[in-house]
């Protein structure tokens, strides 16, 4: 976190951290929703399921830096590991399970 | 990548997988009907039919997924810059000279009036007549 003396000489828009955060955050429901269906498809159990949503989360993360933050990623977030990076990992977990055992369910009926 | 490609290719994404999940529930159907076929299920006849899901069809799971998070990303609205020289000047080169300053430019201290004399005295007289 910057100090108050760096926030006095460059302050910051918090609209457009706002309007970041929801950019964040609609890729991040979406496709967490859309990993669920895969590993449903694919059959995942258990970890593997948990795995596979970490790693296409982090790839999703790659894609948002290299197309949207353009590689320059303290430009657009105060804390990139955990806005960028992690930022609502946990919370699409929860579409991604409910997603997973859906069309695990479907597809192995 | 430009972003007019992200709708076509998410659309395309999603066919592909609604195809692989179809695929995926047709191979467990089939499985669940004929059990004992030697062509169909897996060597060991141990482990249950769902453990063998064929190559193409986790190929074509995972290619859609990939298509289709790229289209998303790439379709998402553009982030802004957070710091506010950053944003400022990005705002007032797009609008051609507005931007959050200008009430404090226009502010009559800032006036220049050479710059004024000048033009209206161009406009009274015409070009060449005073001026040299």
């Amino acid at each position: 976190m910057p100090t108050e003396r760096e926030l006095a000489i460059s302050p910051i828009v918090q609209e457009s951290v706002q309007h970041n955060t929801r950019v964040i955050s609609n890729i991040r429901s979406l496709t967490a929703s859309l990993f669920g269906i895969a590993s449903g498809i694919l059959g995942l159990e258990s970890y593997a399921g948990f795995a596979f949503y970490l790693l296409g989360t982090f790839f999703v993360s790659v894609l948002i830096w290299a197309f949207l933050a353009k590689g320059k990623q303290g430009e657009y977030f105060q804390g990139p590991l955990s806005e960028l990076w992690a930022g609502d990992v946990l919370g699409g977990g929860m579409s991604f399970v409910l997603t997973w055992t859906l069309f695990y369910g479907l597809v192995r009926a | 990548m430009p972003s007019y490609l992200s709708r076509p290719l998410t659309v395309l994404g999603l066919l592909f997988l609604s195809h692989a999940c179809y695929s995926a529930y047709e191979h467990s159907t089939l499985l669940t009907t004929f059990p004992q076929s030697s062509t169909i299920a897996s060597t060991s006849t141990s482990s249950p039919p769902t453990a063998s899901l064929p190559l193409d069809i986790s190929l074509e799971t995972i290619i859609s997924v990939v298509m289709i998070c790229v289209g998303l990303v790439v379709g998402a609205e553009e982030l802004k810059p957070i710091t506010w020289r950053v944003w400022a000047g990005k705002v007032e080169r797009e609008s051609g000279g507005g931007g959050p300053f200008q009430g404090l430019e226009d502010r009559l201290g800032f006036v220049d009036i050479r710059v004024g004399i000048i033009s209206s005295m161009e406009i009274g007289f015409g070009n060449g007549g005073l001026l040299v």
